[in-house]
């Protein structure tokens, strides 16, 4: 291996791969400005829906329930204290479910008034169709004002009893959340980012992957590139370089972009939940971890697609194997997705990108366990020692690179 | 200059190339002659170090192909097929330099190189044009001048004009003129009479990986009583089919 030779290649396909425009926008430009704005389209209309689903909700009585004394309940008593729930007159209460005209239709026992007075319990059936996400998001606030009712006329029973209400309450619930803002949004970041920076580094390094050896065999400028003076090993490490140097470029580009459309709307980035993602800080030396093993796995997915890219007869063949790579990524990351930072098993840690996965969630978790991390990060370097090993041996075999 | 001896390649239990031996001199044009898959493609390729013989092996300028592939590499050139192989993105310039570098010719070098290349086939006006947008014949010209840059004792020519039209054919010829008046030792693959016996001096006769005959032009036609290779190269493979 010629450190020269490896530079000149490197240097040569990095100038080649930044006057593509088609690679740089598809890497670097769009994942700048995609991410932020679906982001913000699909956080703004989460945020829209919600407010929409707390601010108009409106209720139909059923057929039956039609009544000058039921609407009087459910006007005065019910829904007095709430200006966002309002009693609207269809036609057909339970097909306006469905055309989406109210939320829930309201069915109240007829004698309703006689077993008020008598002290007797009577029924308001709540209709309301689960598969409408409005109608279902509905149903809390419905039922939250028939219980301040039902409250109000407990406490007038009791008071007419000569009774304390206090004797219905044995026991108070307190809850006191101890986990701050900032860590719930560590909490929240642990669950999303490693799953998409996998992603990202996996799929930033598809064009250059694909063009660099799969490409250059299809264009005819392979067989003069082998006959130069430098070795196998050193072509095939400048073309290694330049495919991990771009995937991290793509998923620097794209973490920018989420970083940017943070600032211009962090409720729409966390998709309305408001959880906090400043404020929080991770200790130089395990943010230095993390880093590491990233770089470390984008250059085993580097060596991973050259030597797809390499083994690949034609260029459409090498984008075929090269993409089935991400789903082959995504599948653990999606399988862990809602594992907390302490529910980690030791195994985890010496698994292909369950490693690093598992590295990011200890991270930004509670209690940063360096064991593990290192653990991680020795397993790391074994998998792009093989990765790079599996891509030399693939390039310096006759059969893989004159293939047809 | 060239010394082949009993080159021989195997893919699994197929013989693409069997104990093949000749001996090209000094700017001397040597014409592989053969049908397609008769082993033409493979045996230039173990002579550019691209594949390894499975034995036999051949000493190019001095080096030898199995133990010396680097060296061996330092002193030849290749112009495989008729596709022009240049990265568009990169200008003629780049796309001479990079393989200039690759070949460990320092900066001054591959620039004095390049000007004189450039002056030599006419490519001064589109030298720091990006290859993408130059014309077919443009583009064949940095490759030309692309195989040279580091002025090669060898020059290995594998189905060059193919898929060419007339006047690229002729720039290609023309290419390997220069070559042969600048001393250059060329072996030249091809299927077509014609060019063969138009440049070469000596050819051999290649069939299902076996080297059938070989020798000078002429001698082959006094040999075989016929003033037409076509003829003779029917006759042969012909013979050989059926044997």
């Amino acid at each position: 291996m010629n450190l020269r030779h490896i530079w000149i290649v490197f240097s040569k396909e990095v100038k080649d791969i930044a006057r593509d425009r088609k690679t740089i926008i598809t890497s670097i430009i769009v994942p700048m400005i995609i991410i932020p704005m679906l982001s913000i389209l699909a956080g703004g209309s989460v945020q829209s829906m919600q407010r929409d689903m707390e601010q108009n909700v409106t209720v139909a009585l059923a057929k039956e329930s039609n009544t000058a004394e039921i609407r009087k309940l459910i006007t005065e008593d019910i829904i007095a204290g709430f200006p966002n729930i309002k009693l609207v007159d269809v036609e057909d209460p339970l097909e306006a479910i469905n055309n989406s005209e109210v939320r829930a239709v309201l069915k109240v026992e007829k004698d309703f008034k006689e077993k008020l007075e008598q002290g007797k319990t009577f029924v308001i059936e709540v209709i309301y169709d689960e598969s409408h996400t409005k109608s279902l998001g509905s149903l809390g606030i419905i039922s939250d004002a028939i219980k301040e009712f039902k409250k109000r006329v407990v406490d007038k029973r009791l008071e007419e009893m000569g009774i304390d209400n206090e004797i219905l309450q044995p026991v108070k619930i307190e809850e006191t959340n101890i986990a701050n803002d900032a860590r719930a949004g560590l909490s929240m970041l642990s669950m999303i980012l490693p799953v998409l920076l996998i992603i990202l580094i996996s799929a930033g390094g598809i064009a250059p992957a694909t063009d660099l050896v799969a490409g250059e065999k299809e264009r005819n400028t392979f067989e003069p590139l082998l006959t130069t003076k430098a070795g196998r090993s050193s072509i095939l490490i400048g073309k290694y370089l330049t495919v991990a140097l771009f995937s991290f470029v793509s998923a620097i580009a794209s973490i920018l972009g989420m970083v940017l459309g943070y600032f211009i709307d962090p409720k729409a980035m966390t998709l309305g939940t408001g959880a906090q993602l400043s404020g929080f800080s991770i200790s130089g030396t395990a943010l230095s971890f993390i880093l590491i093993i990233s770089v470390l796995m984008g250059m085993t997915f580097a060596g991973i697609q050259i030597a797809l890219s390499t083994y690949a007869k034609s260029f459409r063949e090498a984008q075929t194997y090269i993409s089935f790579l991400i789903i082959v990524a995504m599948i653990p990351g999606y399988a862990t997705i809602l594992m907390q930072p302490n529910e980690i098993p030791l195994y985890m840690y010496v698994v292909p990108i369950l490693n690093t996965i598992s590295a990011f969630k200890t991270v930004l978790g509670v209690n940063i366990n360096y064991t593990c991390l290192s653990i991680a990060l020795v397993s790391s370097v074994v998998y792009v020692i093989i990765s790079l090993k599996i891509a030399i041996s693939l390039f310096n075999r006759e059969k893989v690179l004159f293939r047809s | 200059m060239i010394k082949v001896e009993n080159l021989t390649k195997q893919f699994g239990a197929f013989t693409a190339v069997n104990k093949v031996s000749f001996e090209v001199e000094k700017g001397e044009i040597f014409g592989l002659l053969g049908e397609n898959g008769a082993g033409k493609t493979t045996t230039l390729r173990m002579l550019a170090t691209m594949l390894k013989p499975t034995s036999g092996t051949a000493s190019m300028a001095g080096f030898d192909i199995v133990s010396q592939p680097e060296k061996v590499r330092t002193k030849i050139g290749i112009l495989f097929g008729g596709e022009t192989g240049l990265y568009d993105r990169l200008t003629c310039e780049e796309n001479i330099a990079y393989f200039g570098m690759l070949n460990d010719m320092s900066r001054e070098k591959i620039k004095d190189r390049i000007k004189t290349l450039a002056k030599a086939f006419g490519m001064e006006e589109y030298i720091r044009k990006r290859a993408g947008k130059l014309s077919k014949g443009m583009k064949q010209k940095v490759a030309f001048a692309r195989a040279i840059i580091h002025d090669p004792d060898i020059m290995l020519f594998d189905e060059p004009t193919s898929g060419l039209d007339v006047s690229a054919i002729k720039e290609v010829h023309d290419f390997i003129k220069i070559c042969k008046n600048e001393g250059k030792t060329i072996v030249f693959s091809s299927h077509t009479m014609s060019e063969v016996e138009k440049l070469c001096d000596k050819i051999a006769i290649i069939n299902k990986g076996e080297l059938i005959e070989k020798g000078k032009v002429e001698d082959i036609k006094q040999k075989y009583g016929s003033d037409s290779l076509e003829d003779i190269f029917i006759k042969l493979v012909g013979d050989k089919n059926e044997s």
